[in-house]
């Protein structure tokens, strides 16, 4: 295969992965403690919430790359991705959201800002001593959204770049299987570098750590790209057969 | 009575031991153990004659160091959950096992039968990728997450991730030629590849399952392992299931026999220790309480 056409492949993954981990670092992820409803966010892990999400954009993702044929074009499809995750982290906040308002009663508020940075309303007085936040309050929500929409285009930018014959030309199950293994690596770094709870862009934590879980997400990315860049070089993995 | 009834407790107490413990195979031991014989296995298990049974039983092995590094590492507390760690070793297996038997198909085609070792360099390359992300993970410059020995601990998730995806590929599919696992049809027109879904999952259970459910203050390795070596066996009957379906029923007729019995008799062990380990036992009668 031609150099400029693997640098290019490298450059994706490279990119997909960082944007994987930008998304993790978006969404609201509450942990145990948003269980008890006693932080902001949804009650899960970030691996679970990612992971869910970018399934679906690669469901998403490998469904339109369809209509092309062999040859997808990139960006629609990496958008689809991203549209595909969105979809899911939104309905993820809402039934959430939901389950939160109705279920436990509570008012979705964060613990973290004063007031909320996108409708300027007022959240220290609705929040109940001794927690930090309760649900998916309206900025939560953007920031998970965004997250939903970075992080499955990055999923499914891996996922085109691999499958397209354009580049890689992978199988759609390898492909898949490829992308979700760089996928899951850097999200799992991500949300080490959270360490358990965070609320979205306008958390402090956020501007605090994304520099770091950038940095680990890159060379995490490169080194899994290298490894299937040989993959890719010994022409076993090609859908087409041995080349 | 009252009096008998502590010295019987008393001499009991000694049966805490519980006979089937790991104290010889302790975490070097055991890792050492599992890799060489893993990667035998692997090696051979290129060859379509192997018997799934010998697969099924580097799987579990694989899976119990598996679990011993996730125990290693996680019984700090990670932040995220214990979920997390063995879902990234599997993460890291799917890379590494694709790359794995790529290089090993191809090198087998230039060069030959002794081509199929081209797999260690997958798997050598993916040891590579894990330690370097045990010292992101760890590094005072990088995420801080101070966990003893984690670059250790994710260099043999990675290793055993590999190997781990690349048997249970070796057995749906006979072999783990490239061609074979991503091409062949074995079942109508999927081929194996198709059931990587079920095999990362069922792989990342056996190594994240154990530390999860019985993590906690008195939590002992020898209790923790037995889970381990229980959930290998439950992965050897669903693969036995596929196996009877796609290799036919010689094949995966044992895989399922080696797994139910690795199952009973380990199930039974694991809750039998429970039984004896635990202050008191009330039990609600959804479980038949062994022996007692």
């Amino acid at each position: 295969m031609e150099p400029i056409t693997l640098v290019i492949i490298l450059v994706c993954i490279i990119i997909g992965g960082m944007f994987g981990s930008l998304g993790v670092h978006l969404l609201p992820v509450g942990g145990a403690p948003a269980a008890m409803s006693t932080a902001t966010g949804i009650a899960t892990g970030c691996v679970m919430l990612m992971t869910g999400s970018a399934m679906t954009g690669l469901f998403t993702a490998s469904t339109v790359a369809n209509f092309w044929g062999t040859n997808p074009d990139v960006f629609l499809v990496s958008l689809s991705g991203g549209v595909g995750a969105m979809l899911m982290m939104g309905f993820t906040m809402l039934i959430g959201n939901l389950i939160y308002i109705f279920g436990a009663g509570i008012v979705p508020v964060s613990g973290r800002v004063a007031v909320d940075p996108i409708t300027k309303e007022p959240q220290t007085e609705y929040k109940t001593p001794r927690t930090d936040g309760h649900g998916v309050p309206n900025v939560a929500f953007y920031s998970g959204m965004i997250g939903g929409l970075v992080g499955g285009f990055g999923g499914a930018l891996i996922y085109v770049v691999l499958v397209s014959q354009g580049y890689a030309g992978f199988s759609v199950e390898t492909a898949v299987i490829v992308a979700l293994g760089i996928f899951i690596a850097n999200a799992i770094m991500a949300a080490y570098n959270i360490g358990g709870t965070i609320e979205g862009f306008h958390d402090p934590k956020f501007k605090e750590r994304i520099v770091t879980g950038l940095t680990c997400a890159f060379i995490v990315s490169l080194m899994c790209g290298i490894l299937v860049l040989i993959a890719i070089e010994t022409g076993a993995l090609a859908a087409g057969g041995m080349v | 009575m009252a009096e008998e009834e502590t010295k019987g407790e008393e001499e009991k107490k000694p049966k805490e031991e519980f006979k089937l413990s790991f104290d010889y195979f302790n975490e070097t031991r055991l890792g050492i153990l599992a890799l060489i014989v893993g990667v035998i296995i692997t090696i051979a298990a290129y060859s379509p004659s192997l018997p799934a049974l010998v697969k099924g039983i580097g799987v579990m092995l694989v899976i119990l160091w598996g679990a011993d590094s996730v125990r290693k590492t996680a019984r700090y507390g990670l932040g995220t959950g214990v979920p997390s760690i063995g879902v990234l070793a599997v993460g890291f297996g799917l890379v590494g096992a694709m790359t794995g038997m790529a290089i090993g198909s191809a090198v087998y085609d230039m060069i030959g039968p002794a081509g199929i070792l081209g797999i260690l360099i997958g798997i050598g390359l993916m040891a590579v990728i894990g330690y370097v992300s045990g010292i992101l993970a760890n590094g005072d410059k990088f995420i801080n997450m101070k966990i003893p020995g984690l670059e250790r601990g994710m260099m043999e998730l990675a290793v055993a991730g590999t190997l781990a995806i690349i048997l249970e590929c070796s057995i749906i599919g006979g072999t783990w030629d490239a061609d074979t696992i991503l091409r062949q049809p074995v079942l109508g027109t999927v081929p194996p590849v198709a059931f990587v879904a079920l095999m990362f999952i069922m792989a990342g259970f056996g190594m994240l399952q154990p530390l999860n459910s019985c993590l906690g203050a008195d939590e002992r390795r020898g209790r923790t392992l037995l889970m381990a070596i229980e959930i290998g066996g439950i992965n050897c009957i669903i693969l036995g299931l596929i196996t009877v379906m796609t290799l036919g029923a010689v094949q995966g007729a044992s895989l399922i026999v080696l797994g139910a019995i690795v199952w009973v008799v380990f199930y039974r062990a694991y809750v039998k220790a429970c039984l004896e380990e635990s202050y008191e036992v009330v039990g609600t009668g959804m479980i038949k309480t062994l022996g007692g």
